[in-house]
């Protein structure tokens, strides 16, 4: 079963002589399980179509379907259940809370999905375990070093337990080393617990890692795509 | 907090506290005042009040009459009705020159408007010849008297027989004397009065025997002792300038204290657009972001109503002597509690707006 289904995706910005149009009909399937990264030039239109496929920006025209759900037609009020029922996020900066613990900003979201306190500080704990961070859950974000704070963000992405784990640039302010790590970690997730997982990417380092590497330029699919 | 760093934490709460304390200073203050007007009626122990007509004060200068005093001893559901003599007079200094004090004429052996607070002596002895009891805190300013101390009022020796404790009037403070006595100090013809003072009988009610005693004694007004309160403070506060003037402070408070919550939340919210964005992009509505400022602006209130009445509290120690006393009654801490949550959660107003128009893709720009 094909966890994303994108069929003629089109998103313009603007309208009249300033629109521009950074998706032209992007077609693209990713399999339930799968690890894909999307390339490409900056302004090719990655960062526009993570952001369709996460829900948090409507298609101009074109048919988005995540986990058997069409979403492409779905009302701006309905947009944060599907956000919080369907997907994990995973940010370049991180954008953790600076002001609250590690655990908390995990169950902060946990329970936001409905969980109870005490239920969600648990879970925490379990996910914070998952990423090796366990023993840090009562730190600020500012005690953590970078590849810390992104496996961090990674155990908030995985809360709830989201089919879909989108990445932005997860590399982009990380080492080589704790680039990789972070990297090994969202592969090894989605292959144990079959997680399908997007990451856009401009870091080659990290290809080797994909199943499929997907190109996109000026707003098209350029190779890669199923 | 969650969105606010220590320093902006210390800010709005030095804004709530601000509020809460010149807010209670201001109308602490203004209710001691307002105390110092109705401590008479609160304290004289009577049900009812005969005043002159019109009456909205106490003070002196106008009187009832006799007829007055014998009609309401006479009257359905009265058990006792007694006269008092109120008037400004003063005291003689051994060095030279006069205070002022309110002198209170009060008959024996009920006693009714006075003395109370007694720290010295006792009330009956007023009744030997020529005896006054005067307030203790005013001893050094009537020229260092004691017990036994003779004086002159109104031209006339007393002798200081008890002292009492911060009967200290919107006037010059009391001092009493036995009706009699001070009928004759202050001059005032014999059928007359300043008020009169009653009690209802055992099992009846003093409003309906005070209506009934209206109905009958045209020429004057009947007050309860709690109507009379009412009348006084409802005076004071809406109608002389003490009302406008300390509620205008009060106000202030209050608009200096929203103003810093309101600047310091919607700074949170700037500061933190992006912390802001992401929870929205990770599935939190705009409903539970509201819901999160409102926890934040009601925890603020209260920690900050806590620090501010604490504040108060020791001010309000620190300052009471008979002379100035902050009253600060159980209502007006409830009133402040309630009023800091509504202030600090109509502050966050402005954050508010701004949280909504917050967009989750702005996380991946």
């Amino acid at each position: 079963m094909n966890a994303i289904e994108v069929t003629q995706l089109r998103k313009t910005y603007g309208a009249g002589a300033t629109a521009y149009a950074a998706l032209r009909g992007v077609d693209l399937q990713v399999r339930e399980g799968e690890v894909v990264m999307l390339s490409g030039p900056s302004g090719s239109g990655k960062t526009t179509l993570l952001s369709v496929l996460g829900c948090v920006l409507t298609a101009s025209s074109g048919r988005v379907t995540l986990m058997g759900r069409d979403v492409s037609g779905a009302r701006e009020r309905d947009l944060p259940q599907l956000r919080l029922s369907l997907i994990g996020f995973v940010f370049q900066a991180h954008n953790l809370i600076a002001s609250r613990s590690v655990r908390d900003n995990v169950s902060w979201l946990l329970e936001l999905r409905g969980f109870a306190r005490a239920a969600a500080r648990d879970e925490a704990q379990r996910l914070l375990g998952l990423v090796g961070m366990a023993d840090k859950q009562e730190r600020l974000p500012v005690d953590l070093s970078g590849g810390q704070r992104q496996r961090v963000a990674i155990a908030r992405a995985l809360a709830g337990n989201p089919p879909l784990l989108l990445a932005d640039e997860p590399t982009a302010s990380l080492d080589a080393q704790n680039g990789m790590a972070v990297t090994e970690l969202l592969r090894k997730l989605a292959r144990d617990e079959r997680r399908t997982v997007v990451i856009v990417t401009h870091d080659a380092r990290i290809f080797h890692l994909a199943d499929r590497i997907v190109h996109i330029e000026d707003g098209l699919i350029a190779r890669g795509d199923s | 907090m969650m969105f606010h760093g220590r320093a902006k934490l210390v800010g709005t709460l030095v804004g709530v506290v601000f509020a809460v304390v010149l807010a209670n200073q201001q109308a602490g203050t203004c209710l001691g005042l307002v105390y110092k007007n109705i401590m008479l009626p609160r304290n004289a122990g009577a049900d009812i009040w005969i005043t002159a007509p019109a009456t909205d004060s106490i003070q002196g200068g106008r009187f009832v009459t006799e007829a007055t005093l014998m009609a309401a001893r006479t009257a359905d559901g009265i058990a006792w009705a007694e006269p008092l003599i109120y008037s400004v007079a003063a005291i003689s200094k051994p060095g030279g020159g006069n205070e002022p004090l309110t002198l209170i004429g009060t008959r024996a052996p009920r006693f009714a408007g006075g003395p109370w607070n007694l720290v010295v002596g006792d009330r009956e002895a007023l009744l030997s010849p020529d005896s006054v009891i005067v307030e203790d805190s005013d001893r050094e300013k009537f020229g260092g008297v004691n017990l036994g101390s003779t004086r002159e009022i109104l031209g006339h020796r007393v002798t200081v027989v008890g002292f009492t404790w911060g009967l200290e009037s919107f006037a010059p403070s009391y001092a009493f004397a036995e009706y009699d006595l001070a009928r004759e100090l202050t001059h005032t013809p014999r059928d007359s009065m300043s008020f009169v003072l009653a009690g209802v009988s055992a099992g009846r009610n003093a409003e309906t025997v005070a209506a009934a005693l209206r109905a009958r004694l045209p020429e004057a007004d009947v007050f309860t002792a709690a109507q009379l309160e009412d009348r006084i403070r409802h005076q004071l506060l809406f109608e002389s300038s003490i009302g406008i003037s300390f509620g205008t402070s009060t106000a202030f408070g209050i608009i200096v204290g929203f103003v810093i919550v309101a600047l310091s939340m919607f700074s949170a919210v700037i500061d933190n657009v992006r912390e802001f964005g992401t929870l929205k992009a990770v599935g939190a509505t705009t409903f539970d972001l509201v819901m999160l400022l409102f926890v934040q602006a009601v925890t603020y209130a209260l920690l900050g109503s806590l620090i501010g009445l604490w504040l108060v509290g020791g001010m309000a120690n620190g300052i009471r002597g008979p002379k100035l006393a902050l009253d600060l009654p159980p209502a007006l801490t409830l009133i402040t509690v309630i009023g800091m949550v509504v202030m600090c959660v109509a502050a966050s107003t402005l954050a508010l707006l701004r949280l909504r128009k917050v967009e989750p893709a702005m996380v991946f720009r």
